[in-house]
Order: structure tokens, then C-alpha cells, then sequence
């Protein structure tokens, strides 16, 4: 297949620098700060994750490479793990820290999510640690913060987007509100953890010290409210969940001829291009009658431009005949009965109106956008006999590209490179520590 | 301690970006003490300056509270970018800053004589950082979005919400305030580290489509390997239970619960006084709780329901098990005190008025940040810019308010 003409961006090219390349990260992680030691490996670190004999205990989070489940087939294990090592040391075990202690020293980073106060008792917490390489960068991750009322609780997923401020406002009025897949919480508690490693980096390298990066996941997603917190603290008004149409504007999700879109078509300037559009494949049914029109005009004021509105027009029309809103979406509703997501994703684009298809990870993968862009790559997974393709990464460097060079590691797939080669331990070193449960 | 040096003083962002993607995470580098330039044009505002809620009581474009929180710690110059001459000053600006961004539709910075060609000519270790919603390449590049839909197409609401019902999602533009700017304040201090390291500055692309696919966790792989279409995850996981939404006392009051392990289901058992049905068999392990959920669902929801959300959370988390308060606006402000201590900052907004706003989330021991001024008024900061920084002399700076070129 000939070369595409794609940007140098684009090219995963493995003879480029990476732009975390000097960075060592040692990896004890939970399900909760796992994507942040993602995020600092595919851009280069050498990320060591530090697993119990046993494996991770996120390696038994589901789901597995063809259903079988497996700690050494979770894909849950295999997306966020990817260009890492794994190690196995049992932290429990004296021995084993001392190993750990070892591997401190030669590391930059190190990010844990244990539950507040557990590395501590290990004493392997910052202060403990800084005096064996004040340098290092340390970062907590947990559900609240090290400090605090809280800072004990149990803080799955579902508890940081509930306390975040994010779950009340997803979902219809008179149900329960909506879990958002995917596990948000743990995303954005680990993409700010690695702001905060990259920021004591960058301080690090001019000064040369360390410091302690504390994430809570609460607060990491109380900032990712939109105006939740706001409208209370300026207006005193608690912003509630409102189902299909977004609060306040005409924003909605439409069921169309093959799937859904989300869209906002007679908010803004857009309006009247979607009504030529609906009229010229006749559709636009009693839409032209003035009232009607009037009540579009009102709607696309609706949302912000306040002057735009022509004095003649009552701006209470709508609350006043909430019938009228009720028949132009009906109208609407029939239209986009009689096209895809992509015809309608196509004309509306043409016509500067706000309309996106809801995508599945089908439409995504399909998607000629990402085909075109080669969002998605190749990983070799030799122990399975597949390539499996994965999800590239959230940015492309130009100089520095993210990649993903190697897939996730297997338990202790790295023990005998860093054990012996690395840290020099004799064989009977290694033996005994395994005989004593350390490693 | 107010005056502590900050880790990134003397980085200087030159901020093109606006409404929430980029400004939201150029926030975040003002709060560690880089010097972030906001330019704005009164010819074309930033949307978050005419949306509402408004302080009470004064509808001007300084006065509007979602703008007023995400901008914090940054300058704001306006600067007509459809004049030349404003374009002219645009480059000049880059060319004494570390750091570019935009969020524009692609190309647009490039027709300025702003794209990253044209910004290493005047200064070769520039970070340049553009934020275009499908990708500057593609046969969609040209496409343009908003939050709300970018998490249509990234496949976050498919997965988000209950079986059988529609795919609403997380109910907000969550992609403008989670993942995007996230991952670009990643992306420009993963670019300064490796520009510390090698003085080289880069480009980098953060597609806004790109970036928030990756916030959908295991849902593409389980479709690259296993064929199979991740559906909505509703409030349940395969490894617990009970797991999700209990109703609780008052009006719309809601609590979470989460129970993983044979030791929480025994703790949970205990807070909840050992009710007969719990002990029964049907609910002994896992599995079991597993196969019986939609009964077992219905008993603890029996029990939070004359409850309060945050008499379950606390009963339940002293106890050791996962519990929360699905909290609103009111009650991360009034009634979360670990919020209330760590996070939230008032600040005195010169036109605004006081108003809480959020503080630095992300905590650093040695070089913490601090909210250390309000936004900025719109061109607030136009003599320092433009006389200080840039060495315009009076009367040249007085024209070009004249000619409508700092506008």
C-alpha cells in the first residue's frame, strides 16, 4: 500500500526520541491511578510495576482476552499496562522493601493508590523514602486526599463521581442518576496526578528536589462539574439532571433512523439553515406558519444572545405555549426519523449546526476519521499468537511521539533483568527471597 | 508562604484557546505561577463571557461566574486578530512566550501566520499546543463540535447510563472540563521536560475526538479483541454487590454503596444491623449476590431509604465499606467538609464581587500552587502586554486602541 501523505505527527516511528525517556516510574498502583502510569509510559518512562506474587489485583478486573478469564488475559490489565515492566515483590515482607528501597534510589517517580495510611505503616511513605533519595517524586493517589474528614473512606469509582459533584447530574429527573461508564473518577484522578508529577518534574530539573504530589479523586472531579458548583455558590440554584435536554439550552438526544444523535439544532444561529433543510425535503409541516417561526426565534434566543431578539416578539411565548416546543421537536423528531447519523452529521456540519452522532466503539473503530489518522495500532501479544489493535493515545508529539512499543507486561515478567542484572542480587539472593515470600 | 516562588514562574503561555477545552487547563499552569496571556477580542468573545449564571445583579461581560471561575491566574489583553496589525502583535507575543495554544478549528492559526511553521522562525524551542476537535488531518478535520457532542462521538455516552434507556450520558460538556484539558496540560509538561532536557520545543495535536476516546477505558479494546460493543454499564460491575444508586430521604436524595469483597459484605451486613434477609443463602457470596441483584438491589434500597444520604455514607464508611452522598452543587459548597477544607478558594472579583471558585486540585508539597488573582477583565492587562512586555511606546499604543486593533 503506497505511503499516505499524513503529517509527521502522525508517525509512530520507533527511532524518534521519547519525551519522557529519562524518567523512571516505579508503578504501585491500583485500579484507581493506573491510567496515570499509562499515560507517563506511553510517552517514554520506563514504568516498573510493582506487583504482588500474585499479580495486581487489577489484573482480575474483566474483561478478558476472549472471555477467559485469567489474570494474565484481563484487557482491563492489558490497556493500562501497556510499555510497562512488571516486577513481583511482596510488600508485606522486610526483605522485599529492602529490595524496593533499592529501586528508589534509581528512580525519579513513584505513584501509589493505597489506601491512605498503608505505606506508612510499611513505612515506605514520602518521608520515609525522601531520605533515601530526596529527589523523588512521590504521588499519592487516593479517593480524598491524604488529610482530612474523609481521607480514610473507601473511594471506588462510583464513590469519587458521586461525591465529585459529576453522577447527580447525569440521567431523567425522576430516576436515579447515572453511573458514567468507563470509570471517570479513576481517569481523571490519574490524568491530574500526572500534571503533578510533570510539574514537580519540571521543578525538579532545575533544582534537583523532590516533593510529595497528594491527588484526591474527589477533587479532581469537582472541577469537571461544568457549572454544578457555580450556579449554587452565584445564584443559589441547585442544577439538577434533565434527562434528554440539557439544562437550559436546547440541547438534546434525538433517536434518528440508525442510532442516536446528540444535537442542538434550533439553539444559536443554526435554526433557520435547519428549517430550509427540513422544508426543502418537504418536511418541515406546519413549521412555516409565523407562530411558529416566531417560536423557533425565540428558541435560538433562548440560549444567549439577548439582543438578538426583534422587539415584536414576546420573549414568554414559550413558557407560555409549551405546546409550541412540543410540536417543533416532533416535527424535528420525524426528520431525523428519515436519516443516518452520518447524513445527518454531514448536513449539519455544511450548515454550521451543532449535531454529533452517538458512536459505539464500532462506529469508532469504523470511523474513516480514525482509519484515516491511524488512531488505532498494532500490538503483538506473542503468548496469545495475536495482534490485537489498540487505541492509540490522547495527543500526538511531533518530535516525541507517544507509542506504544511493547504490550503489558506478564507477573514478574521483568524480575530476572532487574533482579540480577539491575540490582546485581546473587541467584541465592533471589532464591531465598523467594523462599521467604518476598518476591 | 504567600510568597513562595511558584514552580513555573517564568513561563509565559500565549493563550489563544477559549470557552472551556484549552482555558480549563491553561487555569492550571497559571495557578503553578506561569505567566498565562489570554487574548481575547471584544470583536469575539469568549462564549463563557455571555453565558449565565451572572453575578447578581450586573449582566457585563466581567461579570459572568463560569468565566470568572476557569480563568483565575491569567492575564487577558484583547487583540483583533482579523486586523494585520493584530496579527502582527499575536507573532510578536509568541515570540517572547514558552508556550502557544489554541483551540480553534484547524488551520485557523496558520491562516493568522501563527501556525507552528511559521512560530519556530521566531522562536526555535516554542511548545506549540492545538486543539482542534477531529484532528488537523482526516477527511473530517474540517468538522467542528462542542462538548456535549464530542461525547457523543467518543463512545462516553454510549457507555454511560442504563440498559433499554437512551444514551444520555453524563448530562454536562464533560469532555470541555474532564479529559481535554487534561491531557494537553500533559502533553505541554511532558513537552517543557523534554525541552529542559534537550532545548528542543515541539508540536504537539491534541484531537479533542482522540482524547476523549481514551477516557472510555477498556470499551475499544474489548471490541479490537473480543468483537464485542461495550453497552451502557448502568450502575452495576461484574465484582460487586450490592453496587449503585440507593434512594435516600428528602427530596431527590441519593446515596451510593459499593461492595467488593466477602469482608465489606460482612462489615455491611453488621452497620445495617443484621437483618434477616441478608443472612440468607441467596446472598452468601458473590456469585450468589450476583445472581439475586435485582432483589438484593431492592432491600437495600428498603434500607437507605429512610435514611439520609450522608447518615449512609457515614454508617457505612465507619463500618469500612464504600458509601457516598451523590452530592449536588449545594453540597460540595455547604456540606462537604473535605471539599470545604482543601479545595474551594473565595476570591474578590473587581466587577464580579466575591464568589467561591475553585482552588488547585492537584497538591504539591514543596511548590504548591495558589489562586493568586481573579480573572481578568476583558483587556485588563493591554499596557503591561503591550507597553511593558512588548515595548510599545504611548502614543503608538493609544493609535492602536484608536484603529480598533487592541480590541
Amino acid at each position: 500500500m503506497p505511503e499516505k501523505d499524513t503529517p509527521a505527527f502522525n508517525s509512530f516511528s520507533a527511532d524518534k526520541p521519547a519525551a519522557l525517556q529519562d524518567i523512571r516510574v516505579l508503578d504501585l498502583t491500583t485500579e484507581m491511578g493506573v491510567y496515570c502510569t499509562k499515560l507517563l509510559a506511553d510517552l517514554g518512562a520506563d514504568v516498573i510495576r510493582v506487583e504482588s506474587p500474585k499479580g495486581n489485583p487489577a489484573r482480575s478486573l474483566g474483561p478478558y482476552y476472549h472471555d477467559e478469564s485469567d489474570p494474565q488475559r484481563s484487557l482491563f490489565h492489558f490497556h493500562f499496562n501497556t510499555n510497562k515492566r512488571s516486577i513481583t515483590l511482596n510488600l508485606e515482607n522486610p526483605d522485599a522493601r529492602e529490595v524496593l528501597k533499592k529501586l528508589v534510589k534509581s528512580a525519579e517517580v513513584l505513584v501509589e493508590s493505597f489506601p491512605v495510611g498503608y505505606m506508612a505503616k510499611l513505612g515506605l511513605d514520602y518521608d520515609s523514602l525522601k531520605k533515601l533519595n530526596p529527589g523523588l517524586i512521590y504521588c499519592s493517589i487516593s479517593g480524598f486526599g491524604q488529610e482530612g474528614p474523609y481521607s480514610k473512606y473507601k473511594a471506588p469509582d462510583i464513590v469519587g463521581v458521586a461525591m465529585g459533584g459529576l453522577m447527580y447530574l447525569g440521567g431523567y429527573p425522576d430516576e436515579a442518576p447515572f453511573y458514567p461508564g468507563a470509570f471517570q473518577g479513576y481517569h481523571l484522578a490519574s490524568v491530574d496526578a500526572a500534571i503533578g508529577i510533570l510539574i514537580a518534574l519540571y521543578h525538579r530539573d532545575l533544582t534537583g528536589e523532590g516533593q510529595h504530589v497528594d491527588m484526591s479523586m474527589e477533587e479532581s472531579v469537582c472541577e469537571a462539574i461544568e457549572m454544578g458548583m457555580v450556579l449554587w455558590d452565584v445564584r443559589k440554584v441547585v442544577r439538577k439532571r434533565t434527562g434528554r435536554r440539557v439544562f437550559r439550552d436546547w440541547n438534546e438526544v434525538f433517536p434518528c433512523e440508525d442510532g442516536y444523535v446528540m444535537c442542538s439544532p434550533f439553539g444559536g444561529a443554526g435554526w433557520q439553515k435547519i428549517f430550509e433543510w427540513v422544508d426543502s425535503e418537504g418536511k418541515a409541516a406546519d413549521l412555516k406558519e409565523p407562530i411558529y417561526q416566531q417560536a423557533l426565534k425565540v428558541m435560538a434566543w433562548g440560549q444567549m444572545d439577548v439582543a438578538a431578539l426583534p422587539p415584536d416578539i414576546d420573549k414568554e411565548l414559550l413558557t407560555k405555549n409549551p405546546q409550541l416546543v412540543t410540536h417543533i421537536e416532533e416535527v424535528w423528531q420525524q426528520f431525523l426519523m428519515t436519516h443516518t447519523r452520518e447524513e445527518l452529521f454531514k448536513n449539519c456540519q455544511e450548515r454550521d449546526v451543532r449535531l454529533m452522532p452517538i458512536y459505539d466503539s464500532k462506529d469508532i473503530y469504523e470511523d474513516p476519521q480514525m482509519v484515516e489518522r491511524n488512531f488505532f495500532v498494532d500490538v503483538k501479544h506473542p503468548e496469545l499468537n495475536a495482534t490485537i489493535k489498540y487505541p492509540g493515545g490522547p495527543y500526538r508529539f511531533k518530535d516525541t511521539p507517544w507509542r506504544i512499543k511493547s504490550r503489558a507486561p506478564l507477573i514478574g515478567e521483568h524480575n530476572p533483568e532487574l533482579y540480577e542484572k539491575e540490582l546485581g542480587m546473587s541467584k541465592d539472593e533471589i532464591a531465598i527471597l523467594k523462599k521467604s515470600g518476598g518476591i | 508562604m504567600a510568597d513562595k516562588k511558584l514552580p513555573l514562574e517564568g513561563i509565559r503561555v500565549a493563550d489563544f484557546s477559549w470557552v472551556s477545552a484549552g482555558p480549563r487547563g491553561t487555569r492550571v499552569l497559571g495557578n503553578f505561577g506561569a505567566e498565562v496571556i489570554k487574548i481575547e477580542s471584544a470583536g469575539r468573545l469568549d462564549l463563557n463571557r455571555g453565558r449565565p449564571p451572572f453575578m447578581p445583579g450586573n449582566r457585563g461581560v466581567n461579570a459572568t461566574a463560569l468565566f470568572n471561575n476557569v480563568n483565575c491566574d491569567k492575564l487577558g489583553i484583547t487583540l483583533n486578530l482579523r486586523h494585520p496589525k493584530g496579527r502582527e502583535l499575536a507573532k510578536k507575543l509568541c515570540a517572547i512566550s514558552d508556550i502557544v495554544i489554541d483551540n480553534f478549528n484547524p488551520g485557523v492559526m496558520k491562516k493568522m501566520g501563527l501556525g507552528y511553521d511559521d512560530l519556530i522562525k521566531i522562536k526555535p524551542d516554542i511548545i506549540v499546543i492545538s486543539m482542534p476537535v477531529m484532528g488537523e488531518t482526516g477527511p473530517r478535520a474540517s468538522y467542528g463540535g462542542y462538548g456535549m457532542g464530542i461525547e457523543a462521538i467518543s463512545g462516553l455516552k454510549y457507555i454511560s447510563g442504563y440498559p433499554g434507556k437512551m444514551p444520555l450520558g453524563t448530562g454536562i460538556a464533560y469532555p470541555d472540563s474532564g479529559p481535554n484539558p487534561r491531557h494537553a496540560m500533559v502533553a505541554v509538561m511532558a513537552a517543557l521536560h523534554y525541552r529542559n532536557k534537550t532545548g528542543k520545543g515541539q508540536f504537539i495535536e491534541l484531537a479533542q475526538y482522540e482524547s476523549t476516546v481514551c477516557f472510555t477505558g477498556t470499551a475499544l479494546l474489548e471490541y479490537t479483541a473480543n468483537n464485542k460493543i461495550q453497552g451502557p454499564w448502568g450502575g452495576r460491575l461484574p465484582n460487586a454487590a450490592p453496587h449503585g444508586t440507593y434512594r435516600c430521604k428528602g427530596d431527590d436524595e441519593w446515596c451510593v454503596i459499593a461492595v467488593f469483597t466477602d469482608d465489606e459484605w460482612k462489615a455491611f451486613k453488621k452497620a445495617i444491623d443484621n437483618p434477616s434477609w441478608a443472612n440468607d443463602k441467596k446472598f452468601a457470596t458473590l456469585a450468589d449476590r450476583k445472581k439475586n441483584e435485582d432483589e438484593l438491589d431492592r432491600l437495600v434500597n428498603a434500607w437507605t431509604l429512610p435514611k439520609g444520604a450522608r447518615e449512609v455514607m457515614e454508617l457505612l464508611q465507619n463500618a469500612g465499606v464504600g458509601a457516598g452522598v451523590i452530592q449536588t452543587g449545594r453540597d460540595l459548597l455547604d456540606n462537604d467538609q473535605q471539599l470545604i477544607q482543601r479545595h474551594y478558594v473565595k476570591v474578590e472579583h473587581p466587577e464580579g464581587g466575591p464568589q467561591t471558585v475553585d482552588g488547585v486540585r492537584i497538591k504539591l508539597s514543596a511548590t504548591p500552587g495558589r489562586i493568586q488573582r481573579p480573572a481578568p477583565l476583558l483587556g485588563e492587562h493591554n499596557e503591561y502586554v503591550f507597553k511593558k512586555l512588548l515595548g510599545i511606546p504611548d502614543e503608538e499604543f493609544d493609535m492602536l486602541l484608536v484603529d480598533q486593533v487592541l480590541y
